[in-house]
């Protein structure tokens, strides 16, 4: 080897050294322009929807002044020096900010979809179920089989009266009617069930068996909206609370006491209405929604010592009230934003000033809940007889194969090949009406399924074995095992997993539009079979629309609340994924 | 329904009852149902194309479709290679975008970042996956349109180019992390061979590290392919309702120009004023289309991923 010196790798140090160099600040640059331009692109629509340049200069120096300042320092401190302290200092600011939107979500379901009084009933009738199902866990331990039977039967006799003739009341429009139908049915024995076009006869059958939420919405005497909603809702959560509470105290005392001490606020906020002109069940569920979780959160934080992280949102509120009344008082304008509350309220309108996205909003909410009835149970039952159940030999076994392989291609499907399925079997073969918001959940639903299989499954697997193992040793059988060890311990992971699921539900588009979900609707839906928007549909409606102040105003306001939803929901995912895994280890 | 394991009686008494084991297998069962759902939404999508495609084909010639060049929904003529070429345009012009920038990140990610800036840059990477499609559509006509014209390039309103950057961005963080994955599971004694050969990290990197991971990093491009031809919102809101047939005499003119792909073409189609019939049924003609190109490049990606994958102990 004549050049034999030159082929050592190292004999041109230099060359190399320098090749190596560009080669990583390549490898870097390109990491950081992928990042760099979709956050500028943010940043532009951010722009947009809040005109940060169109409020008086005054007013951003007194805002920086009061507000970003110190918490810009109070953060750096945390980050600096006290870690803990920051961590407790995000969740307690995060915590009512999602309080808040689902205090909002929960708004909207009030007033569109279920009234105070209606919900309120279909509590009574779920409390009656359950109280029913235990008497029977009580009387006759040794018959579980009974009660696997009696569970759907129960529900569907005492919430909904004769099936399905009231489920169809209960969330049908208006024009689906029940019938006596003389020709084919005896009077008082057997239902006919016309849906506008799709006509069931059933003969034989009581006509009906009213339900128990019916029975108590005829009832003359209902108690005021907001104390019902005290009974329905604020309970519930101070039950739950006050367990939490005990739980972590030891002591069921303090758990009770807990209890009563949100119960007691929950009254005392009845009080609020003469005070402040705000109706007392707007109060009520804001209290259940933010301030409880908040108190229970920072009664641990107290309990813990460490309190320096409280002093996050003390300094954020009081500094946006310091700077709120002090560009009041010099009369200093703040920016002129498109997304403010009158666009969060109002309807769609050609007018970009008066435009809203108040429809769209409701139409997504119920969008999701269709979404999370159909994939949740589906998908956490698949993933449970895969990890649990499935053989891996045999006939069987090679079905399982099939399913898993099967699952993760459905993942790779375009999007729009679910519109056409959704399309050809609910609309065209099952005769949903065409656009309802329910043709719209359960297609993007048929959509995340294979996601939330995937995620579910993850999180059962992660279940150590030895759990599983002890359960056996004790002598449960699988379900049991599943019942009581497995689905408790894996459930952080799965509601993780199913909510990055529905983050990518709420932003899909392309089945909607298949679907026929309307382009923009004036009026928010009211029930599921009611044609409906959803937020990124509207926001492709109002793509086409020439105007500046639609394309930089409106727009962009729909695409950030869009974001700024998606986020939230996402940050609430990977908390409590965090949460979780350190709590594991 | 607490007492069923809380009192050793009742629990005994549970599994030793006929009733008990009648109930485990009926959670079973449903279970097994539950599991054989998606079996079910694979069978539905493949009937529901195949039935609407015959219908298509049984009133449309399937050569005019295959071989037709001429796209006039109101004339009903609905030759599929004006939305193809669309289709084809977007693929590539997205892949020059994703894959370079794709594969140098997950080299960073992989060899060079350390562990604190690898544990900020992959979740932010993430993040670009999880924006709506629907946003970026709009990113692209509201923002980087303009921005392109700035620059003095004769785009249109609606046109190829800002579309497919935007389509490009949106699969990188699928490139990148797929690729990082096959970079990381490459041992690390390969690496330290290579540096005992005397080798920089510039060619471990390049030498060593990718050839050695070169099936997962072809099978994360092949899936990032397949991401883009199935993609829909981007090219609808940015990229024009005309699908065109590609211009070979002026290459660059086809960038600057609207056109549109198989995917947005369907949404035009649903949303066109007469669509039942014929119309309605060509749907299912593209979709069949669209779901065999995707459904085959996904299957060729896991056997590519799959079959050349080296072995490490």
């Amino acid at each position: 080897m004549p050049t034999g010196e030159a082929e050592w790798h190292g004999a041109e140090s230099e060359v190399s050294q320098t090749r190596g160099r560009v080669f990583e600040a390549l490898c870097l640059s390109a990491t950081s322009i992928a990042l760099v331009s979709v956050l500028v692109l943010l940043l532009y629509v951010a722009n947009d929807a809040f005109k940060p340049l169109s409020a008086d200069p005054g007013w951003h120096l007194v805002i920086l002044v009061t507000l970003v300042l110190p918490a810009v320092g109070l953060a750096l401190y945390y980050y600096r020096i006290d870690e803990p302290a920051g961590e407790v200092a995000y969740t307690v600011t995060g915590l009512p900010i999602v309080g808040f939107l689902l205090a909002g979500g929960l708004g909207v379901v009030f007033a569109e979809l279920l009234a105070i009084d209606e919900y309120f009933a279909l509590v009574i009738g779920v409390a009656a179920v359950v109280a029913l199902l235990f008497a029977h866990t009580r009387l006759r331990p040794t018959a579980p089989l009974e009660r696997v039977v009696l569970a759907p039967l129960l529900s569907i006799v005492v919430v909904f009266g004769t099936p399905p003739a009231a489920i169809a009341q209960f969330i049908g429009p208006d024009d689906w009617q029940l019938v006596v139908d003389p020709a084919v049915t005896v009077p008082g024995l057997g239902w006919h069930l016309d849906l506008g076009g799709f006509a069931l006869t059933v003969p034989g059958l009581p006509y009906r068996i009213v339900s128990l939420p019916e029975l108590v919405l005829k009832s003359p005497v209902l108690p005021l909206p907001s104390l019902q909603l005290l009974a329905a809702l604020t309970l519930p959560i101070a039950g739950l609370a006050g367990w939490f509470v005990g739980r972590r105290h030891e002591s069921r005392q303090d758990g009770l006491l807990a209890t009563g001490l949100i119960l007691v606020g929950g009254a005392a906020t009845l009080a609020l209405e003469p005070a402040t002109g705000v109706a007392a069940t707007t109060w009520l569920v804001v209290y259940t929604t933010t301030v409880v979780p908040l108190a229970v959160y920072v009664e641990g934080v107290y309990r813990r010592g460490q309190l320096a992280g409280l002093a996050f949102p003390v300094v954020l509120v009081a500094g946006g009230l310091a700077g709120a009344v002090l560009t009041r008082a010099l009369g200093l304008a703040g920016p002129d934003v498109w997304l403010d509350w009158g666009y969060l309220t109002s309807a769609p309108n050609s007018d970009p000033a008066l435009a809203g996205i108040y429809p769209a909003l409701v139409g997504s909410i119920m969008l999701l809940i269709v979404v999370v009835m159909m994939t949740f149970p589906i998908g956490v039952g698949a993933a449970i007889y895969l990890e649990e159940y499935a053989p891996s030999s045999g006939l069987v076994g090679k079905f399982v194969t099939l399913i898993e392989i099967n699952i993760s291609n459905l993942a790779g499907v375009p999007s729009v090949v679910y519109g056409l399925l959704g399309l050809a079997v609910f609309i065209r073969w099952a005769q949903i009406p065409n656009g309802s918001i329910i043709v719209g959940g359960l297609t993007v639903g048929l959509l995340i399924l294979p996601i939330v299989i995937i995620a579910a499954q993850e999180a059962i697997e992660a279940v150590p074995d030895s759990l599983r193992q002890a359960s056996y040793g004790m002598g449960s059988t699988r379900w049991q095992t599943v019942r009581n060890i497995v689905l408790p311990e894996a459930m952080p992971g799965i509601l993780t997993g199913t909510i990055l699921a529905l983050g990518r539900a709420i932003g899909e588009t392309a089945p909607l539009l298949l679907v026929g979900i309307a382009a923009s609707v004036r009026l928010a839906p009211n029930s599921f079979f009611d044609l409906g928007s959803a937020m990124p549909r509207q926001i492709f409606t109002w793509a086409f629309e020439p105007q500046a102040e639609f394309r930089y105003g409106v727009l962009a306001a729909g695409v950030v609340t869009l974001l700024v939803v998606l986020l939230v929901m996402n940050a609430t995912a990977i908390v409590l994924r965090n949460k979780f895994e350190r709590t594991n280890t | 329904m607490s007492t069923d394991t809380t009192g050793t009686d009742a629990a005994t008494a549970i599994t030793d009852s006929p009733g008990g084991a009648k109930r485990e297998r009926l959670y079973r069962y449903l279970l097994f149902a539950s599991a054989s759902v998606s079996i079910l939404v694979t069978l539905g999508i493949v009937f529901v194309l195949v039935t609407g495609a015959l219908e298509f084909f049984g009133q449309y010639n399937p050569l005019d479709f295959f071989l037709g060049t001429e796209w006039n929904i109101d004339q009903h003529k609905l030759g599929v290679l004006p939305a193809l070429s669309g289709t084809i345009l977007v693929t590539v012009l997205s892949a020059m975008v994703a894959i370079p920038i794709g594969l140098a990140a997950a080299t960073y990610l992989s060899e060079y970042a350390s562990p604190r800036a690898r544990s900020i840059l992959k979740p932010a990477l993430e993040i670009l996956a999880g924006i709506p499609t629907v946003v970026y559509g709009y990113f692209a006509l509201v923002y980087v349109t303009p921005f392109l014209a700035a620059f003095g390039l004769p785009v249109g309103t609606f046109n190829v180019l800002s579309a497919s950057i935007m389509v490009g961005i949106m699969i990188i963080p699928m490139v990148s992390s797929l690729s990082e994955d096959a970079m990381s599971a490459v041992p690390d004694s390969l690496r330290q061979a290579g540096y005992g050969m005397g080798a920089t990290k510039y060619e471990v990197s390049t030498g060593v590290v990718i050839p050695a991971a070169i099936s997962g990093i072809f099978s994360s491009f092949i899936l990032a392919l397949s991401r883009a031809i199935g993609e829909t919102m981007i090219v609808a809101v940015a990229m024009g309702q005309s699908p065109q047939l590609l211009q070979f005499a002026e290459p660059l003119a086809n960038l600057f120009e609207s056109n549109q792909p198989m995917t947005s073409a369907m949404i035009t189609l649903v949303q066109a004023e007469n669509a039942a019939g014929v119309i309605y049924q060509s749907m299912f003609a593209i979709g069949l289309t669209l779901f065999v190109v995707t459904f085959a490049m996904n299957l060729v990606s896991n056997w590519i991923a799959a079959r050349y994958r080296e072995e490490y102990e």
